[in-house]
């Protein structure tokens, strides 16, 4: 087991090392200037000349490449060309919102999807099976863009029961920073207002981000469950008298579980991605609208910073379910 | 309850928050002052008045900062503020003012002239930001404090537009930027979400990605220009990326002021009840800049066809009649601005030019690059692909992000044959915007046209220096007439500057030197009642 985890994670450091180039390369074969942007429209050459010696743009490209991988591993990630801070303390800020907003979502689509993926397949072609369904396509379907704007002009315009966007009401104090979450936090804090108050900023975006990862659970679920219902070993269950609970929730369940839980998995890294728009159209302060003020403003060691985070999220996700697997099914163990 | 029954006391609950909409107060408040909260779609990353000065950046530092002076109106005219006076000597090299005797910082420190020579030499010494303006005619070392309330600037040579830069030009509490510099930094790490000013304001909380909350100094040196009981108690700077859920924002009154929304939802939300559009001229000019040295465009002729082609009423109708059309390449608010014959749509003299160009019958394509994602610069596209289809031009639109639309702007090579530009005056000074022609600025945004006109270059560089005031208007006059001969540019309109606001706000006022969005947070309050 050990030695298949260490393969796994030499697999991750080669896979982020290849990351690593591809984000270098793209960042620098764009024609934009981060340097003329940063220094604003009126700039003097003399005055981009001095934001190029002081950010190291003005040595080569494969001495920028070897300086920006030896501060990787020690766990810089350079510094933002316009605020001038560090990217590593920005993603210390922002990752913590963005974490927040993918749990939710994530916890949502698990709590609906999985069950409603039982109910389609307990009452295959009847008008619940049907009904499932047509969330399901809609969900995927949907541009996520357009579901949000148009939750937006209901739930907050017409009838003012959500705050449009923020993660937090903004006269509001934050809680004490513990996860630098503020609905745990919040929750950990016993502050019942502000995570009230979170909490109500939270519904709409981690209702969308949600929506693709839910319709993918609820199918693949379902789908599975059609297969193992209809297997040998339920139907000699069922024909023993088990009673259907029991033969729906531990033996049909967990025998479809593993598939879905490989959907949760690759889904996990999809979400992180999908924040970029989520986190855009709400103004949540997340990395997805961080990586976005950075990438209109060129500035590519946020870009880079949070492609890496989200890269490495992705990859770790997909080892832990990977593991998992192999917890759930003793016989992928060996393999 | 049957389902019927069960739907329409659903649909009856869904209508209760509904009517209740359009709170007629402010949203955020603390105690039973008002926070104003405004709304725009750009982030603050550096505050550092020194460092950075794009629209709401300089909105912020107006807010947590003083200038010596201030622009105030429209068109725009300098007032004192920090200076309460101010005098030239007859050489136009010596300019010294003199300071208020009641400023001070908000930590309570007095700012006096050595605060006001620090800011101006770290500035200069920075060399970001605002250095630029200065840096051709200042040494830091010929910034004089002479006394607490004297400060005397010795220029390298006369420069008459010198005044008009300075409300750019923020004052920083040299105490608390030098007890908070990192090593050799000059504290601009420090700077960048603090604020050492002496401002109306100051910081309460700051994220510049998100939300920027200022509270009220009750006690601002300058006062208040509302009653005290009418005093917000702060100001709140919301960003919202995304013009929609901005517009959804003012809707619901969690926003008081919103900039930066569409043509469209401007019109919409100007028929709506508790919120009001202002609607003020504009200073940013939109142009179609032409490459003059490469390609076909490089071609006075194919230049002055398309000009006439152009269909420039369209750009009215784009506004929705809410833009000028330009009358002559300086914007309303630059002095020594002249109203010119500027070409109109014109199909029989485009043809008589496209006539002399060395494809009379056209077969071209012409690439027209904008900035992606934006709107009005798209749908101008397509207006200049009707326009020039009866001279046999293809148009190939291209949307880019500005970014990339800059770096291919920086190269006659690499420069597309038309690039959609607004260049933004943020000062009155016509040496700014008559430079925008000069060779110097070839490859600059404002410059994606690479013009090279010695004439040109000539009269910028003597007209930047002249004290005589007349010979300086007519210089200015001659640059203007041989910009408009030579036609580096298709010079469109300007746009007017729009805000959407709830109804209880009061004390707006229209700056025309305001960027983009920026609006002066100063002077808002809301309306009790």
């Amino acid at each position: 087991m050990l030695r298949y985890l260490a393969g796994r994670l030499a697999y991750v450091a080669l896979m982020l090392l290849g990351l690593v180039v591809i984000t270098f390369v793209i960042s620098n074969v764009t024609p934009a200037d981060p340097a003329a942007l940063a220094a604003g429209p009126d700039a003097t050459p003399d005055m981009v000349a001095t934001l190029r010696r002081e950010y190291g743009l003005d040595r080569p490209l494969p001495e920028q490449f070897l300086r920006y991988v030896t501060d990787l591993a020690q766990g810089r990630f350079g510094r933002s060309i316009q605020s001038g801070n560090t990217v590593g303390e920005d993603l210390l800020r922002y990752v913590p919102a963005t974490l927040q907003l993918v749990i939710l979502a994530m916890g949502f689509a698990c709590a609906v999807g999985i069950p409603l993926g039982i109910l389609a397949a307990v009452f295959r072609h009847s008008w619940v099976d049907h009904g499932i369904r047509i969330l399901a396509v809609s969900g995927i379907a949907l541009p996520a863009f357009w579901i949000a704007l148009l939750l937006q002009l209901v739930l907050a315009v017409w009838w003012g029961w959500l705050p449009t966007g923020g993660i937090l009401s903004i006269a509001a104090d934050p809680p004490p920073t513990i996860t630098g979450m503020v609905l745990f936090d919040a929750l950990l804090a016993a502050d019942w207002g502000v995570f009230a108050d979170a909490a109500s900023h939270a519904v709409m975006p981690a209702f969308v981000l949600s929506l693709p990862c839910l319709a993918s659970v609820l199918r693949v679920n379902r789908a599975e469950m059609i297969e193992v219902l209809g297997s040998d070993h339920v139907t000699a269950a069922r024909a023993h008298g088990v009673k259907p609970g029991r033969v729906i929730g531990l033996l049909a369940l967990k025998n479809a579980m593993l598939p879905t839980l490989a959907m949760i998995g690759l889904r996990f890294g999809w979400m992180l991605g999908g924040t970029v728009l989520v986190e855009t159209v709400f103004d949540w302060p997340g990395i997805g609208l961080y990586a976005v003020n950075a990438a209109i403003a060129s500035d590519f060691k946020p870009v880079m910073g949070v492609t890496l985070v989200i890269g490495l999220m992705f990859m770790l996700t997909n080892l832990l379910v990977d593991l998992a697997y192999g917890w759930l099914d003793p016989r992928t163990r060996s393999a | 309850m049957n389902r019927r029954e069960l739907l329409l006391a659903a649909g009856g609950l869904m209508s209760v928050p509904a009517a209740s909409l359009s709170p007629a107060y402010g949203f955020e408040r603390e105690g039973d002052r008002r926070i104003i909260v405004f709304s725009g779609n750009q982030p603050v990353p550096i505050l550092d008045p020194h460092q950075r000065y794009d629209w709401s950046t300089r909105m912020m530092q107006r807010c947590l900062y003083d200038a010596l002076v201030r622009y105030e109106g429209a068109p725009a005219r300098i007032i004192p503020w920090l200076a309460e006076s101010w005098d030239t000597s007859a050489d136009g090299l010596t300019w010294t003012f003199r300071l208020v005797g009641n400023a001070k910082f908000n930590n309570g420190d007095v700012l006096d002239a050595e605060a006001v020579r620090f800011s101006f030499e770290r500035g200069l010494k920075l060399n970001k930001g605002i250095s630029w303006m200065l840096s051709r005619h200042l040494k830091p070392e010929n910034i004089a404090a002479v006394d607490a309330r004297t400060v005397r600037f010795t220029l390298d040579r006369p420069y008459p537009d010198f005044l008009s830069f300075l409300p750019l030009w923020f004052i920083v509490n040299p105490k608390q930027v030098t007890a908070n510099a990192e090593g050799d930094d000059d504290g601009q790490k420090w700077l960048t979400a603090n604020a050492a000013g002496s401002g109306p304001f100051r910081i309460r909380r700051w994220d510049g990605q998100s939300v920027m909350a200022l509270e009220a100094v009750p006690d601002y040196w300058k006062g208040w220009p509302m009653p005290e009981p009418e005093r917000p108690a702060g100001v709140i700077f919301r960003v919202m990326r995304e013009s929609a859920p901005r517009k959804a924002a003012l809707q619901r009154g969690e926003v008081d002021v919103a900039s930066g929304l569409t043509p469209d939802d401007l019109s919409q939300l100007a028929r709506m009840p508790n919120i009001v559009v202002s609607d003020n001229e504009g200073a940013a000019p939109f142009a179609i800049m032409m490459n003059t040295q490469k390609g076909p465009t490089a071609d006075i002729n194919l230049r002055k066809a398309i000009a006439y082609a152009f269909d420039y009423e369209a750009l009215i109708a784009i506004h929705k009649g809410d833009a000028k059309l330009m009358d002559g390449p300086f914007p309303f608010v630059t002095e020594g601005r002249i109203q010119l014959d500027m070409p109109r749509k014109d199909l029989d003299r485009a043809k008589q030019f496209m006539a002399r160009t060395p494809t009379p019958n056209g077969g071209l394509e012409l690439e027209y690059l904008h900035v992606a994602g934006n709107e009005v610069q798209r749908q101008i596209g397509l207006v200049l692909l009707n326009a020039l289809q009866p001279l046999g031009i293809r148009v190939n639109i291209v949307g880019q992000p500005w970014p990339t639309l800059v770096g291919r702007g920086g190269s006659p090579e690499t420069a597309a044959a038309m690039t959609a530009v607004y260049v933004t005056p943020v000062t009155t000074s016509p040496d700014t915007v008559a430079s925008q022609y000069a060779s110097s600025a070839a490859g600059q945004f404002w410059g994606i046209h690479h013009l090279r006109d010695a004439d040109i270059d000539r009269m910028v560089a003597e007209a930047a220096v002249e004290l005589d005031e007349a010979k300086r208007l007519d210089l200015y006059a001659q640059i203007q007439r041989r910009v408009v001969d030579l036609q580096p540019v298709v010079f469109c309109m300007t746009a007017n500057q729009r805000w959407a606001m709830r109804s209880y706000v009061r004390g707006f006022q229209h700056q025309a030197l305001n960027l983009t969005g920026e609006m002066d947070l100063w002077s808002l309050y809301v309306a009790r009642g």
